[in-house]
């Protein structure tokens, strides 16, 4: 069949050919291999190398023995106050009971102590939403995220806020709750049995040979009785009412930086589209969008909304100083999301879209399925480097009067009893960002590995 | 030459077509009838809008003037009805466009389940046949840039052949390709060029032309020169135009 090539072969067959054997692989040198070849290669290859190499070690270990020295050998652990401490040990070494005595602000602001298990229930609740969208065996992970974004901030606003609550509001919670029974039920149905809990009603209850239309119907009546349920549990619930003033420490910053990660991802892809949309008007808005707030410094637009914003609402309309805080931070976080996502558009090549287009797949089609998938994965790295900066960020809300992870730390030090103790909770704050934030880049690393698994370009 | 009118409208007719890009003329006055089963090689040098004339086919580029006809249908009704006469149509590109996040299966299942709605078990089975009649079945679990390139654009034809198109457009399959890996990929055409496909095929594979083609079209600066059947265009070009051009890639 390949003489659909034109010429080849024939010409060459005057002269017998030689036969050609290639050599077998040999070994690379045991010099480069392992630890020890390695360790020569790249730490000890040659003189001036080494004497760098001994240097960093010694740097490395004069600053993690100061370290160790001062949060752990020469700390103090039990005392009433920071005179104790100083009496102790000087300044040679942390004075942690502070941070102790403080942890329970600096986690959860001035909120009543009595009502914390309202916020502890709640990040349960979070956990266990979010849980199910890691294990393998669970399939409707997309109307599980979704539900999670857009439906538990219902309900954790309840269960943060409390107070009255009308009917559409009670209607609106009710809608969290019963979408997290109805997360819970599917995950255990498809854990149990491979099948979603609307499926696994619809056996139960023997219908399965029926028609289609009949088990939809089977579906929303299941779906209908978990929503009076919850109606049912959001009526019997009565929490008391805590002002967003009292909410701070790192209950705040989770909330805050919460929000904006949640709004800023949809929000910046709509956005990125928008600007590469050919129809004028709307590239026009969403580009004037994008460069004003990415033209201004967030401690600005924080301020803005704070002492602005009051100014152009009607007279008695009042908006909380957090939800305040909340939207400026979203728009803040949701351009710089936009031009993230606007370049993972551009990276991906025309051909991707030709090819779905050449298929029939209108522009929705093609963009959703085709190139916003690879569009986010070649941006995770930048995705969340945003998320992590924005966690951060959340900081400068101490600026308008509410007492974040941040504040909180600074309000030790102003305590009576341990007047002057900043070093301290600074030092477990960093700690907490630290945690925070590498395990937010630790997981994008992981995930980036799991998705560019053999799709290497 | 075309055959007269018969009952049934051609697959492709393209009628008057003028296309600009900004202010340049790429293609000029071009008429083009193809029959049902006709295999039609497309020639020329580069920029000569060769690669233009045939994304007009199936409208990855608008043309401004003149009408394009997919069996009798004309586009530019709606954009739904576009998308509904496109889907007679395969296309092959040059570089693949293989969606590199989706496994070969999925490549060729994509259209299926996304545009016709076919059910997964059938999406997989047909893929499958048509990933079998290219010869790379064992490769259907990879993913595309695990593959070599030849087999890269031997996916893209099965991918595109999955919607069981009535008529297949080429737009320089193997020009990217190593060339080692050119055969692998011709012998597929040819062999869809004998199952009595209607196939419109930018090319500079003259030896592909000679084989299965049944009309050989050149152009330059956005004209159709001329256009023959293959012995005819080889041995006895009228232009001189054409003349140095096949000089030029024949024994160049």
């Amino acid at each position: 069949m390949s003489d659909v090539m034109t010429p080849a072969g024939s010409a060459f067959e005057a002269t017998p050919a030689r036969r050609f054997t290639p050599k077998p692989a040999r070994p690379a040198p045991a010099s480069t291999l392992g630890l020890r070849g390695w360790i020569r290669q790249n730490m000890f290859s040659s003189a001036p190398n080494a004497l760098v190499t001994l240097l960093g070690l010694w740097l490395v270990y004069v600053f993690v023995s100061a370290i160790v020295s001062w949060t752990l050998v020469n700390a103090v652990w039990e005392a009433a106050s920071r005179r104790e401490c100083l009496d102790q040990v000087g300044r040679g070494g942390a004075c942690w009971p502070g941070v102790v005595a403080w942890i329970p602000n600096l986690i959860y602001g001035l909120y009543p102590k009595d009502q914390v298990w309202r916020i502890n229930l709640a990040a349960l609740v979070l956990v266990a939403w979010a849980i199910p969208l890691w294990l393998p065996r669970v399939r409707s992970k997309l109307a599980i995220g979704l539900s999670l974004v857009l439906l538990f901030p219902f309900f954790a606003s309840y269960m943060f806020l409390g107070g009255e609550k009308g009917p559409v509001w009670s209607a609106l919670i009710a809608l969290g709750l019963a979408a997290f029974f109805w997360v819970m039920a599917t995950s255990a149905a498809e854990i149990a049995t491979g099948r979603s809990f609307g499926r696994l009603v619809v056996v139960a209850l023997g219908a399965a040979g029926r028609s289609d239309a009949y088990r939809r119907r089977l579906h929303v009546a299941a779906l209908l009785v978990l929503y009076v349920a919850a109606l049912a549990v959001t009526a019997s619930l009565s929490l008391s009412f805590v002002q967003t003033r009292l909410w701070g420490g790192l209950f705040l910053t989770v909330v805050i930086s919460g929000f904006g990660i949640a709004f800023s991802l949809p929000a910046g892809i709509v956005l990125a589209l928008g600007r590469r949309s050919r129809m004028p008007l709307i590239s026009l808005l969403s580009t004037t969008f994008i460069e004003l707030f990415r033209s201004v410094p967030l401690i600005t637009i924080l301020f803005m909304f704070n002492t602005m914003l009051p100014l152009f609402l009607p007279a008695g309309v009042e908006v909380n100083q957090l939800v305040r805080a909340i939207v400026a931070v979203c728009l803040f976080a949701s351009a710089y999301m936009a031009e993230i996502i606007r370049g993972g558009l551009q990276a991906i090549p025309r051909g991707q879209y030709e090819a779905a287009s050449a298929m029939g797949l209108g522009f929705w089609q093609a963009t959703g399925l085709v190139i916003m998938p690879q569009a986010l994965k070649i941006m995770i790295p930048n995705i969340v480097g945003n998320f992590i900066g924005l966690f951060k960020d959340t900081t400068l809300v101490s600026i308008v009067g509410l007492f974040d992870l941040l504040s909180m730390a600074r309000a030790v030090g102003e305590d009576t009893r341990w007047l002057g103790l900043f070093l301290e909770p600074f030092f477990f704050i960093t700690m907490i960002y630290f945690v925070v934030c590498f395990s937010m880049s630790q997981y994008s690393l992981n995930l980036e590995n799991r998705l560019s698994a053999g799709q290497r370009r | 030459m075309t055959a007269p009118a018969a009952a049934t409208p051609p697959p492709i007719e393209l009628i008057g077509l003028n296309k600009w890009f900004g202010s340049f003329h790429v293609l000029k006055d071009i008429d083009l009838r193809v029959r049902e089963g006709e295999r039609i090689v497309v020639c020329g040098p580069s920029g000569s809008g060769k690669s233009t004339l045939i994304r007009c086919i199936n409208q990855l580029e608008k043309n401004q003037e003149g009408t394009v006809r997919i069996h009798g249908r004309a586009y530019g009704a709606s954009a739904r009805e576009n998308d509904a006469i496109r889907r007679d149509i395969g296309m092959v590109f040059q570089s693949f466009n293989l969606f590199p996040h989706l496994t070969v299966l999925e490549n060729c299942t994509f259209a299926l389940t996304w545009v016709k709605q076919t059910p997964k078990r059938e999406a997989e089975a047909l893929a499958m046949e048509f990933l079998t009649r290219v010869r790379i079945p064992e490769q259907a679990r990879k993913f595309p840039l695990q593959l070599s390139g030849g087999q890269q654009q031997r996916v893209a034809i099965a991918r595109a052949l999955c919607v069981r198109p009535r008529i297949m457009l080429f737009d320089e399959p193997t020009s990217s390709l190593d060339p080692e890996m050119i055969n692998e990929v011709l012998d597929t055409m040819v062999e869809l060029a004998q199952s009595g496909m209607t196939m419109v095929v930018v090319s500079h594979e003259m030896g592909f032309a000679r084989k299965v083609a049944d009309r050989v079209i050149f152009m330059d600066q956005g004209e159709i020169v001329e256009e023959a059947a293959p012995e005819a265009f080889f041995t006895a070009p009228q232009f001189d135009r054409t003349r140095l051009f096949l000089n030029q890639i024949l024994h160049g």
